[in-house]
């Protein structure tokens, strides 16, 4: 057992209200400058639909993420050692501008300048790429909540294998179904982005496993973009540097939350500590596409266990972040609850950003032949989720690997505990109903009202866990604290002549 | 105990001894030997006849010994002086400059004309030149000749063929080398069979030296070199130039063929994923006119 701590982060998808407040607190602080205009580090995607560039999950086109060989091993899909000098001056498979979008601002100064005319004057959309006035064709949430759109929506890689019944359902006209699908950086345990580097830049903060881009040592060969799955590595025209979400590692040292989780409107966001097997990293990488969830899962250690503190006390992960991570909100999502599950497990790469699938909407379950849309009550209450107007294969598709199992027990014991917290609060339900649905739900009284807890009355403390980042231990590492000793203090300008 | 220490004693002065009186003479001797070997023989002979420059034979009975002092360091300062015997060799050599070489020292100088003096008194100096049979040119001889230059056979010891570095005029479509000198000439600028000869044998330049210190020409494969080279030499003319015109061409034209065919084997390069997207869901031509305006 090799422990190693890790920083990882559940979004509550069932509370986001996609107001992309994350992505603007994101822009302002890290991507306005120039060449990083068009880079969201943060976005908010509208489900179903293509994303943020144009159909990121599709590996078919972006062949992104690892791929399993027949002999078990696993490899990039975009490279490998002969590709990289192939490759190396033009990658086929990285997303064009198109496919990101073209960033633009507008000729404020036209409303003023504009000659006097029969019209008003507009300000006209200008490229922040070329200064050009532009014809804009797409932008970073071009199909917001677009479910419906034959260009977008229809086209949501995540549709594959649902049938052509539930593809009708899901885009209805004025019975759409939609939720949002805030991403950013997972900062993932198997990241392909650091694995295809040719220039060794990419790197995973052993203190933390913040995947961080070293700007000094990128000589923007891009194979990264081309190589993570989630396509959140970004290229800088500007400077030619590959730039990626840094988890805003400098509020983390200082104890504030990341700028996207601190402005979250909908409180969606936690964050915490977890411990892992890192020896068991590869194995738990290479399982069988369907025992993937749970192999991630095992890899999460318990930071209760005598036996699990002991060893990562011996691999060097300080007793404050064990105690952090013993009240880490994200492993009580993650492995106790098992309601938070991983986007796109498929690709391999062990994200450590985990999502709790969404339940919404909560009353507009399809109901059989009785002809409304809206039925809230019926016989058998866990039949409603297998009919939930969001197919359980598109989730499944999402959060999955294609498998319903680990959606399927996420979106039952968020079923049960709404059930249970409306027969304490409302009362329409009775106690036998509503402790049958949690026990069905493998969930009991305690867990219901932790998770409630954490849910709905959870506070900035609650949900933001943040270790002591111990700076000074992994500098220590790296140089000798006494390197100044002596050395530090005044100096001048221009040397005196004597004293020398 | 007295025995040994005076026996070593005794020794060790020996050996002092000798080592002062034999080393300086005999070092310089071999010096000069060596150094006449590598930077003389390809123009001068000891009995040999001229070469490029003059028959050394008795030379110091011909000169006099302060000018030889004078001469040999620095050629070019006598004859630049207008000294009239220095202009005379000049011209005789025809307009070949005797240069100035390193490490010819007032010492070297020396040892130099005193091994020259006793090469003189020898029956047979073993500096008297290599000796080329002087049986006239075959077209047989021009013809492996010109094989030899090109390269189309390898030379006995393995040394790079002649056409690496240099050009002669009708050598081929694209001429040769441009490192070297041209040779189509050379034969009438060395004066001859008997100098080219000895040039190829044992080359003067430090150049040709590195390169063919390890894998000298063999004797065979001189004469018919040579034979091409007067025959090059009979035809006139040189180098046109066309050559290196060929050569650009070429090389655009196969730079030309070459990303045409990079560009075809990854034609699919260029793959777009949102405009075939929106092209696919008949939006095409309304962007299309969109971008028109």
């Amino acid at each position: 057992m090799e422990v190693r701590s890790q920083i990882a982060m559940v979004f509550h998808l069932d509370k986001c209200i996609g107001c992309h407040t994350c992505s603007i607190a994101c822009k302002n602080i890290w991507t306005d400058r120039k060449g990083t205009e068009y880079m969201w580090w943060n976005n908010v995607e509208t489900k179903p639909g293509t994303g943020f560039p144009t159909q990121w999950e599709n590996q078919d086109k972006y062949n992104g993420g690892w791929v399993r060989t027949e002999g078990g091993d696993l490899r990039l899909k975009s490279t490998d050692k002969a590709r990289v000098v192939t490759n190396i001056f033009h990658h086929p498979h990285q997303p064009s501008l198109d496919d990101y979008y073209e960033p633009w601002t507008y000729d404020y100064q036209h409303l003023f300048n504009a000659p006097e005319g029969q019209d008003q004057p507009t300000a006209i959309p200008i490229s922040l790429v070329t200064g050009e006035y532009l014809d804009i064709k797409a932008g970073p949430n071009w199909d917001d909540d677009l479910s419906g759109s034959t260009v977008y929506a229809e086209n949501d890689p995540n549709l594959a294998g649902l049938s052509d019944e539930q593809k009708g359902q899901l885009s209805a006209i004025e019975r759409l179904v939609f939720f949002y699908f805030p991403r950013i950086c997972n900062h993932c345990l198997n990241p392909a982005c650091v694995a295809a580097c040719p220039s060794g830049a990419l790197y995973k903060r052993g203190e933390d496993g913040i995947v961080l881009l070293d700007q000094t040592r990128c000589r923007g060969w891009r194979s990264c973009i081309a190589a993570c799955p989630y396509k959140k590595v970004y290229y800088n025209w500007s400077t030619g540097k590959s730039e990626k979400c840094i988890l805003c590692f400098p509020r983390l040292e200082t104890g504030q939350a990341p700028a996207c989780f601190h402005s979250c409107v909908g409180r969606i966001r936690y964050l915490g500590v977890l411990l892992y097997d890192a020896s068991r990293l590869e194995e738990a990488a290479r399982s069988d596409t369907e025992d993937l969830v749970e192999a991630q899962r095992s890899l999460i250690l318990d930071p209760n266990d005598p036996a699990v503190v002991e060893a990562a006390l011996a691999s060097g992960v300080h007793e404050s972040v064990i105690a952090s991570a013993q009240k880490s909100p994200v492993y009580k999502f993650v492995k106790i609850w098992k309601l938070a599950l991983p986007p796109h497990i498929e690709y391999r790469t062990m994200p450590m950003l985990f999502y709790v699938p969404p339940m919404a909407p909560v009353m507009a379950q399809r109901s059989g032949g009785r002809g409304g849309t809206v039925d809230g009550v019926s016989g058998d209450l866990f039949h409603d989720i297998e009919d939930a107007r969001v197919p359980m294969k598109f989730l499944a598709n999402l959060f999955g690997a294609g498998n319903e199992g680990p959606v399927r027990y996420a979106l039952r014991k968020q079923k049960a505990v709404r059930w249970y917290r409306r027969m304490l609060t409302v009362g329409d339900v009775d106690a036998a109903t509503a402790e049958r649905m949690l026990r069905e739900a493998d969930c009991t009284p305690e867990e219901a009202d932790a998770i409630y807890q954490l849910t709905s009355l959870c506070t900035f403390d609650d949900r933001f866990v943040i270790p002591p980042m111990h700076r000074e231990e992994a500098i220590a590492m790296l140089e000798d604290p006494m390197e100044h000793k002596q050395g530090a203090g005044f100096g001048f300008i221009s040397r005196p002549k004597r004293g020398e | 105990m007295n025995a040994p220490f005076g026996r070593w004693w005794a020794s060790a002065l020996a050996v002092a001894l000798a080592l002062a009186l034999a080393t300086p003479g005999a070092a310089r001797a071999q010096d000069a030997t060596a150094y006449f070997k590598q930077n003389c023989v390809s123009c001068h002979t000891i009995g040999g006849g001229r070469l490029t420059g003059p028959d050394l034979k008795d030379v110091t009975a011909r000169r006099d010994h302060a000018w030889l002092l004078r001469y040999m360091p620095n050629p070019k300062a006598l004859i630049d002086a207008g000294d009239p015997t220095a202009v005379q060799l000049f011209q005789e050599a025809r307009g070949v400059l005797m240069p100035s070489l390193p490490g010819m020292t007032p010492a070297m100088v020396d040892a130099i004309i005193s091994l020259i003096e006793a090469e003189s008194k020898l029956e047979k100096s073993q500096f008297v030149g290599v000796q080329i049979s002087d049986r006239p040119f075959t077209p047989q001889d021009i013809e492996r000749g010109r094989a030899i230059m090109r390269g189309d056979i390898a030379q006995l010891a393995g040394g790079p063929p002649c056409l690496s570095c240099h050009t002669v005029r009708g050598v081929g479509a694209l001429g040769g080398g441009r490192l070297g000198p041209d040779l189509t000439k050379v034969y009438e600028r060395l004066q001859g069979r008997k100098a080219l000869s000895v040039w190829l044998s044992a080359p003067a330049t430090s150049t040709m030296q590195s390169v063919f210190r390890d894998t000298p020409l063999d004797a065979d494969e001189i004469l018919p070199v040579v034979a091409y080279l007067e025959e090059a030499a009979r035809q006139g003319g040189e180098d046109s130039g066309f050559g290196r015109v060929t050569f650009l061409l070429l090389g655009l034209g196969g730079a030309v063929v070459l990303l045409a065919g990079m560009d075809g084997a990854w034609r699919r390069r260029f793959r777009a994923v949102r405009g075939p997207l929106v092209e696919d869901a008949g939006f095409g031509r309304a962007h299309a006119r969109g971008g028109d305006r």
